[in-house]
C-alpha cells in the first residue's frame, strides 16, 4: 500500500465514540470556534455572479498567499483552521511563483463560462451541403489528424502536476482541470472533424510526437508551462488563425472560432505566468532562457512535419494545381513567419525583451525572409 | 529536463534542404495516400449531435481497440497511419480493461452537455436576503470546508492518472478530464458557499483527510477507481441527496442538486469499470475484495468524520435523519457492489455491523 491512514477508522475508539456521541445528540461543536477570520464575500459585479475575485478577502484571499507556503502541506481548503493529524501531502512546489499568473482567477472563471460541447455546437449537419473538393479535403482531413494527434498533450502535462502543487494553489489547479477539459474537447472535434469529411484520418506525426514528448520533460511547472502555454500553445493558436482563414467551409470556421477562444485563454496564463515569474523570481530568467533554446530548437525541427505544412500550403492555396500550390506557399510563409514574430512579441510582453538577440529562431526567421525574398515569394 | 531532441536543428542542413524544397513548391505529398479507413460519421440523432458514438466505426472506433496494447506508446489518433520513427510517451496503462467502461464515451458527452458555472448557476443572492440563523450557518461552513477538502482529491486523482493512461483509449482519458473539471467547479462552489455566508471557513478535518489520502494513494487505477468513484463517490452521491433534501436555503439546494448529477457521472463510470474490468480479469475480483477490506474503513474516515456529522446534525434537526442516511449510504454502497460482481460484499463488509453498534449505542 502506498499510504495508510494513521487511523483505523474501523478500530480506532475514539473515533467511534465521537461518531457515537454525535448520534445521540451529543455534540462536541470545538469546530463553531475554529479561528478562522469571519467573512462575507460578495458578488461585486452582479453579471459575473461570485467569482474567485470576490473571495480575496484576507487570510482566504491569493493576494495575501505567501511567496512560500511553510504551513499547509495537507489538503486543508487556504483560510482553514489546521490542526495537528493532518497528513503531509508532499507537494513538490511550495513556491507561488513557480504557479502563479496575474489574472489567473479571471481565465480560470472566462473557462468556466464559455465551455462549448463540440458534440452540439458545430453544424455537422451542414457539412454535407458543402462540395469540397477531394485534395482540399484530404488536405484537411490531414490537419485535423495532426490537430487532434497533439492537443491532449496540453492535457496530460500540466495535469502531471496538478498534484505536485501546494493546496494553497488550488486557482491553479482548477484552472489546469479546465484546461484539461478544454483539451479534450479540441482533440475530440478534430477527431470528429476528420471522420465526418468522409476520408478518415490520415497520417501520425512522428517529428510532432518527438516534440511532445519534450514538452512533456521539462524540469519544473515555470519551464513547463513556458514551453507548453506560451511556445507550444502560441505556435497553435496563430495556426488556429490562419486555419479559420483557410477553412473549406462555415462549418470549421465556427469550429476554429471556438477552440481558438479556448487557446487565447491558455497562452493568456502562460503569459501572465511568465510575467510573474520575471516579476517575483527573477533567479529563474537564465533557467527559463536555456529552456527556450530547447523550445525553439524543437519549433524550428517541426519543419521536418511536412505532412503539416504541405496540408496548410495546399489548404491555403485550394488546391493542388502549380497555381495553387504557388499562391499556397505564399500565404504558409506568411503565416510560419507571423507564428514566429508572435512568439517573439509575446516574450517581449512578458519581459523578456532580450530573447530575439539570443535566440537561433530569431536569426532564422530572419534568414527565411531573405530566402523568401530571393525566391520572389513576399516575406 | 530528462529529454532532448536528438538534434541541433538549426544546424541540420538536411532539414534547411527539405524546407527549402516545400517552399519552392515541390511538396512531397507522402501523406495524401495515407493508408487508413475511408469514413463519413454523420450524427444518428440530431439533438445529440456528433457523438463519439457516431465516430465508434471501423478501425477508428474504440471497439476495436485491442486489449493489450504492445506497439503504440504515442499520441498518434486511433486509426490514423503510423510511420517513421516514433518515440516512446512513457504510458504505463496499456491494458483496455485496466480503464475502460462500456459507457465511458457515452458519459463523457453527459459530462459535456450537463456543464454548469458556479459563479452565475447559483443563486447567490438568495442569502444576502433571508440570512441563515448562526449556529445553521456555522454548521453549513463547516459542512462546505470538509467537502472543499474532498473536491480537491477528487480532482487530484484523475490528474495523478490521466497523463500514464495510452492515448488510444481517448474517449475514456477524455472522461477523466471532465471528472477533472466536475471537481474544479464542485471544489468551487463549495469554497465560495462557506465565504458567503458570514463565517468564513472552519476546521480541516484530520478524520477525512486520513481517509482521503489513503484512497488517493490507492497503488493501481483500478484500485483508486474503485475507491474513489465507486466507494467514496456512492457515499458522496447519498450525501449529496440527503444534503439537497434537508438544505436550509436555495443556494446549498442548487449547488447540491448540480453536484449529484456530476457524482452519479462518476458513480456510474466507476460501475461500468468495475463491471468491464472483472469480466476481462475475473482473477481481480479476490484482490480487489480483499482491497476494499482494508479500504471501506476510509469511507467512515470521510462520512463520519466529526466536523460532517456534527454539522449534518445540526442542519438536519435530528440526529435520527443524518442516522438514516448513514444506513442508506452504506446499503446503496454495497448493493452497487454485488451489482457489479462482488458477490457476498454485504457479508464481508465491516460496514454494517459498526453501523449497527454506533447506532445501537
Amino acid at each position: 500500500m502506498a499510504y495508510l491512514s494513521t487511523i483505523d477508522f474501523f478500530e480506532n475508539r475514539s473515533f467511534l465514540d465521537r461518531w457515537k456521541a454525535a448520534m445521540k445528540g451529543d455534540l462536541d461543536l470545538s469546530w463553531m470556534n475554529a479561528a478562522t477570520e469571519q467573512v462575507e464575500c460578495r458578488p461585486q459585479n452582479p453579471r459575473r455572479g461570485l467569482t474567485f475575485r470576490d473571495l480575496d478577502v484576507g487570510s482566504y484571499g491569493y493576494t495575501e498567499l505567501p511567496e512560500i507556503v511553510r504551513k499547509n502541506r495537507t489538503f486543508a481548503p487556504r483560510g482553514a483552521e489546521l490542526v495537528d493529524g493532518l497528513p503531509d501531502l508532499q507537494p513538490e512546489v511550495s513556491r507561488k511563483s513557480e504557479v502563479w499568473a496575474y489574472n489567473i482567477e479571471g481565465y480560470y472563471e472566462e473557462a468556466m463560462t464559455r465551455q462549448w460541447n463540440a458534440a452540439t455546437d458545430i453544424a455537422w449537419h451542414d457539412l454535407a451541403k458543402y462540395d469540397v473538393p477531394d485534395d482540399v479535403n484530404r488536405a484537411f482531413a490531414q490537419l485535423c489528424t495532426f490537430l487532434s494527434e497533439v492537443e491532449m498533450i496540453a492535457t496530460d502535462v500540466p495535469a502531471k502536476w496538478v498534484g505536485k502543487l501546494s493546496a494553497d494553489f488550488f486557482e491553479v489547479k482548477n484552472f489546469v482541470a479546465t484546461q484539461a477539459m478544454d483539451e479534450a474537447r479540441h482533440a475530440e472535434v478534430f477527431r470528429k472533424r476528420a471522420l465526418a469529411s468522409g476520408v478518415g484520418l490520415m497520417k501520425a506525426s512522428p517529428q510532432n510526437e518527438w516534440s511532445l514528448k519534450q514538452l512533456r520533460d521539462a524540469d519544473s511547472f515555470a519551464e513547463m508551462s513556458v514551453g507548453l502555454h506560451l511556445a507550444g500553445e502560441g505556435f497553435v493558436l496563430t495556426l488556429f488563425r490562419f486555419s479559420e482563414l483557410i477553412s473549406p467551409t462555415d462549418v470549421d470556421k465556427k469550429m476554429f472560432r471556438l477552440v481558438m477562444q479556448d487557446e487565447a485563454r491558455h497562452v493568456g496564463y502562460g503569459m501572465q505566468h511568465l510575467k510573474w515569474v520575471i516579476d517575483h523570481f527573477p533567479e529563474k530568467r537564465e533557467m527559463i532562457h536555456a529552456h527556450l533554446d530547447e523550445v525553439e530548437n524543437m519549433i524550428f525541427g517541426g519543419g521536418y512535419a511536412t505532412e503539416v505544412t504541405e496540408s496548410f500550403i495546399i489548404l491555403s492555396g485550394k488546391g493542388l494545381k502549380k497555381e495553387n500550390i504557388e499562391q499556397g506557399v505564399r500565404i504558409t510563409a506568411q503565416f510560419q513567419l507571423k507564428q514566429i514574430e508572435e512568439y517573439f512579441e509575446r516574450l517581449d510582453k512578458c519581459g523578456l525583451t532580450e530573447r530575439r538577440r539570443m535566440s537561433k529562431l530569431a536569426n532564422a526567421m530572419e534568414l527565411t525572409k531573405a530566402m523568401l525574398a530571393e525566391m520572389g515569394i513576399a516575406a | 529536463m530528462s529529454f532532448y531532441l536528438e538534434k541541433d536543428y538549426f544546424a541540420d542542413e538536411e532539414l534547411f534542404n527539405l524546407v527549402n524544397q516545400v517552399m519552392a513548391g515541390n511538396l512531397t505529398l507522402h501523406w495524401l495516400d495515407a493508408k487508413t479507413e475511408r469514413v463519413r460519421a454523420v450524427p444518428r440523432d440530431t439533438q445529440r449531435g456528433l457523438t463519439y458514438d457516431d465516430t465508434n466505426v471501423g478501425s477508428y472506433g474504440y471497439d476495436a481497440i485491442a486489449e493489450t496494447l504492445r506497439d503504440k506508446y504515442t499520441m498518434a489518433p486511433r486509426g490514423s497511419e503510423i510511420w517513421g520513427r516514433l518515440p516512446d510517451l512513457g504510458y504505463t496503462i496499456n491494458r483496455k480493461s485496466d480503464v475502460w467502461a462500456d459507457d465511458v464515451a457515452r458519459l463523457y458527452e453527459e459530462a459535456k452537455s450537463r456543464r454548469w458555472a458556479p459563479a452565475v448557476d447559483v443563486p447567490w443572492d438568495a442569502l444576502a436576503a433571508a440570512k441563515l440563523p448562526r449556529e445553521i450557518e456555522a454548521a453549513v461552513a463547516q459542512l462546505s470546508t470538509t467537502l472543499e477538502e474532498i473536491a480537491l482529491v477528487g480532482l487530484e486523482m484523475p490528474s495523478r492518472w490521466v497523463c500514464v493512461i495510452n492515448q488510444e483509449f481517448l474517449e475514456m482519458k477524455s472522461f477523466l478530464c471532465a471528472q477533472m473539471i466536475d471537481q474544479a467547479r464542485h471544489l468551487e462552489a463549495f469554497r465560495k458557499r462557506a465565504l458567503i455566508g458570514g463565517q468564513g471557513l472552519k476546521r480541516a478535518s484530520v478524520a477525512a483527510e486520513q481517509a482521503l489520502k489513503e484512497i488517493l494513494f490507492a497503488e493501481t487505477y483500478p484500485a483508486a477507481s474503485l475507491s474513489l468513484n465507486l466507494m467514496l463517490g456512492s457515499g458522496l452521491l447519498t450525501l449529496y441527496r440527503f444534503l439537497a433534501a434537508i438544505a436550509p436555503s436555495a443556494v446549498e439546494r442548487r449547488i447540491f442538486s448540480f453536484a449529484m448529477q456530476d457524482k452519479a457521472r462518476h458513480v456510474a463510470y466507476g460501475m461500468g469499470h468495475m463491471r468491464y474490468h472483472l469480466a476481462r480479469q475475473p482473477n481481480q475480483a479476490a484482490v480487489l475484495a480483499e482491497y476494499l477490506d482494508r479500504t471501506e474503513h476510509c469511507l467512515l474516515g470521510v462520512l463520519a468524520a466529526p466536523e460532517l456529522v456534527e454539522a449534518m446534525v445540526l442542519i438536519a434537526g435530528r440526529p435520527e435523519r443524518v442516522a438514516r442516511f448513514f444506513e442508506r449510504a452504506v446499503e446503496e454502497y454495497l448493493e452497487r457492489c454485488e451489482r457489479i460482481g462482488f458477490a457476498q460484499r454485504g457479508r464481508r463488509s465491516r460496514l454494517r455491523p459498526t453501523l449497527r453498534d454506533v447506532l445501537a449505542a
